[in-house]
């Protein structure tokens, strides 16, 4: 597989749903807030990364829920923030002047409970410099949304629709892991409108206290991401991607990405961009490790860009993917 | 509003990411650990109050939480005081000299003393201690307010310093007869409290010890205290109560569960009393210090 390659280095920028990405990383909504947070942390910076996704944003304010809102697990994490989020008026008219759109690509992050609501908040960010919309129709936190749209192909279809109506904006939607056939779903968002797709989201799960014979999380259930739901995320990936592959929609591979060997697995299995959350919180400093890590790699396998890596997994028999174990 | 985001760009930059080596890691007795790494860029801007999140073990990707104790900018060093809790601390506490752990930090809002108010009374609890050392060696290292720090500790397990015995203090019982060798040294008066019939130690909650001294106090006197508190809710919660007793401001360090620790999760979040209602705010980024009337509210 390795091959020498005269020319210039390799680049590891790349072209997604037509934006300019410095890097296939895309941090992860919830992850970074509102896009400054992390570069209080010296040596961080918003242009070593393709895209930044803000946090999930919904038309009123939300409080979200009380604590505890995060717990470790066994590689991984769980979390119920419940979508705090200041409303999409503050976040258009006091949080995306104060953005430097000239570091990277930033990338709302729509949720709601009803369609109308969707749809609202899009046509919101669809009147700001917002670069791309990313909707949540998997956000696993929220009692009266979420979850129904996320899992039931015809509702996603309905959001995906109802916001491809008033935005001309990349329209980007997030997938839920938590559904029986993530591919059909994945199906009825493209023909929908969807330009792209992320997947996962996170797996819910729950922790408990058997001491005080209590949950651990304020919500009860949280959302689990993190190395430990690496496989099935990939596996998610290699799967939407049949589907989505040959139409030319790219996919936002994530969950438990904390490495760059993590990065080129994603890639491999489909991810025209890969995004990082959970593994910040461990290394803020990820993202030139990992930059680096692709650079080096492409340089290996005498690959100008990622292009020639995304879905390049070579299956073992001929009819591809077993269905059964 | 509902949230704390950070729009302003003057934060860049200010926490720091050091691969810290371990310089000392002393055993205290019922778990308890004083660890000194080697972090020169955090030592030279950590404030009172101010904590670090610190990966404890290979294997073991999330950060735990742990207050700045001491930070020597001559020498680059920080100083934690903890104990161990579940397995994050545990296998801290089994790092040794030479082995190097990731610390990030500092993180938060520092305590903020108020000149107007120079008598300062400070209360730690168990694993809030190491927050009111700092606290108290600052503000005697400073010398505008003519006043040193009044030091309360409490602790239900022998505590990991070096005691030594003192006289009596304007206000406090006799009882209270121990006291803190290093602060001692510091002309820092410190006593202590336990409901473990420690030698030495005041009998009962330092939260009533802090209220003994209060008391002793003339109103004009009182007009200048300002309590400063750290350790376990129901300490904080109690501290909260007797400085509405006596009308004095008093700030109070926060924990809460945190992932990213530097504002991006709102995993942190705790409700918080502000002049617009109740909003919820990061305990690592909008704390961990806050006005004690804003977080214990009086019951209703
Ligand atoms: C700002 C701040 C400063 C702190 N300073 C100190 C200190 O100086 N000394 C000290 O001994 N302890 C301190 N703590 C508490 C310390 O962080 C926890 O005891 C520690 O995280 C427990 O980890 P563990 O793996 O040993 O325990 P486990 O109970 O196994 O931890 C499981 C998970 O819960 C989290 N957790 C459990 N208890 C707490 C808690 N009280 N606060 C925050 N997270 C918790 C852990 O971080 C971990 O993610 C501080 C906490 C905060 C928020
Ligand atoms: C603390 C936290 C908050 C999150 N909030 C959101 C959110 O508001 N909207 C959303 O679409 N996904 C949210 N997610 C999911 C992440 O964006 C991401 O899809 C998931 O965590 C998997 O990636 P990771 O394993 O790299 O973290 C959140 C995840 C975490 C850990
Ligand atoms: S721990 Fe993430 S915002 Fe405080």
């Amino acid at each position: 597989m390795t091959t020498a390659r005269n020319g210039p280095p390799p680049s590891i920028a790349s072209s997604f749903c037509g934006l300019h990405f410095a890097s296939p990383i895309v941090l992860l909504s919830g992850c970074v807030g509102f896009g400054e947070e992390y570069t209080r942390i010296e040596g961080f910076s918003n242009t070593d990364v393709g895209g930044v996704v803000l946090k999930g944003t919904t038309l009123e304010p939300r409080l979200g829920n009380p604590p505890h809102r995060v717990y470790e697990t066994p590689m991984g994490m769980l979390n119920a923030i419940g979508l705090q989020n200041p409303g999409v008026e503050h976040v258009v008219s006091s949080i995306l002047p104060a953005l430097d759109f000239g570091e990277t690509r930033f990338i709302a992050n729509v949720c709601g409970s009803t369609i109308d609501d969707y749809a609202e908040v899009t046509r919101r960010f669809d009147d700001s410099p917002i670069d791309a919309i990313e909707i949540n129709i998997s956000c696993p936190n929220i009692k009266e949304g979420g979850v129904a749209f996320g899992n039931v192909p015809e509702m996603s279809a309905r959001v995906v629709e109802a916001c491809r109506k008033v935005t001309g904006k990349p329209i980007i939607t997030k997938l839920s892991p938590n559904q029986t056939d993530i591919q059909t779903n994945a199906r009825y968002c493209i023909e929908a409108g969807s330009d792209a797709l992320a997947v996962i989201n996170t797996i819910m799960g729950m922790a408990i206290d058997a001491e005080k014979r209590q949950p651990i999380i304020g919500n009860v259930q949280g959302g689990l991401s993190g190395p430990a739901i690496k496989p099935i995320a990939l596996l998610k990936v290699h799967q939407v991607y049949q589907v989505a592959g040959p139409l030319g929609i790219p996919i936002i591979g994530q969950g438990g990405i904390c490495d760059t060997n993590d990065a080129l697995e994603f890639i491999v299995a489909g991810a025209s961009a890969v995004g990082i959350g959970t593994g910040l919180f461990y290394d803020p400093l990820l993202c030139r490790t990992i930059n680096s890590g692709i650079g080096d790699y492409l340089a290996r396998h005498g690959l100008e860009d990622i292009s020639g890596l995304i879905g390049s997994l070579e299956l073992p028999g001929p009819t591809g993917a077993p269905e059964v174990c | 509003m509902t949230t704390a985001e950070t729009t302003s760009k003057s934060h860049r930059g200010t926490i720091f990411v050091e691969d810290a080596e371990i310089l000392e890691q002393f055993t205290h007795p019922a778990d308890q650990f004083v660890l000194r790494v080697r972090a020169p860029r955090i030592a030279e801007v950590a404030m009172p109050g101010s904590f670090a999140h610190i990966t404890c073990a290979p294997g073991l990707p999330m950060r735990r939480p742990l207050s700045i104790m001491r930070a020597d900018r001559d020498e680059g060093t920080l100083d934690f005081l903890y104990k161990i809790v579940g397995e994050g601390l545990g296998r801290l506490s089994q790092r040794r000299p030479g082995d190097s752990v990731s610390v990030l930090g500092p993180i938060g809002q520092p305590f903020r003393p108020d000149p107007e108010r120079p008598r300062s009374l400070l209360i730690g609890g168990g694993v809030g201690i190491p927050p009111m050392v700092f606290l108290a060696e600052h503000m005697a290292a400073g010398t505008d307010s003519g006043w040193q720090p009044l030091v309360l500790m409490g602790s239900e397990v022998p505590f990991p310093f070096r005691l030594t015995r003192v006289g009596e203090h304007r206000g406090l019982p006799g009882a209270a007869s121990a006291a803190i060798e290093d602060l001692q040294a510091k002309d820092i008066v410190s006593r202590l409290a336990s409901m473990a019939d420690l030698d030495g130690c005041y009998r009962g909650y330092v939260t009533d010890l802090a209220a003994e001294w209060l008391s002793g106090l003339a109103d004009k006197e009182i007009d200048e205290v300002t309590m400063f508190a750290c350790g376990p809710t129901p300490m904080l919660e109690a501290a909260a109560a007797v400085a509405r007793r006596f009308g004095v401001p008093c700030q109070v360090s926060l924990e809460e569960y945190m992932a990213c620790a530097v504002g991006g999760c709102a995993g942190c979040a705790v409700a918080v009393r502000t002049d617009d209602g109740v909003a919820m705010k990061r305990v690592c980024v909008d704390g961990p210090v806050f006005d004690a009337e804003a977080v214990f509210p009086p019951a209703a």
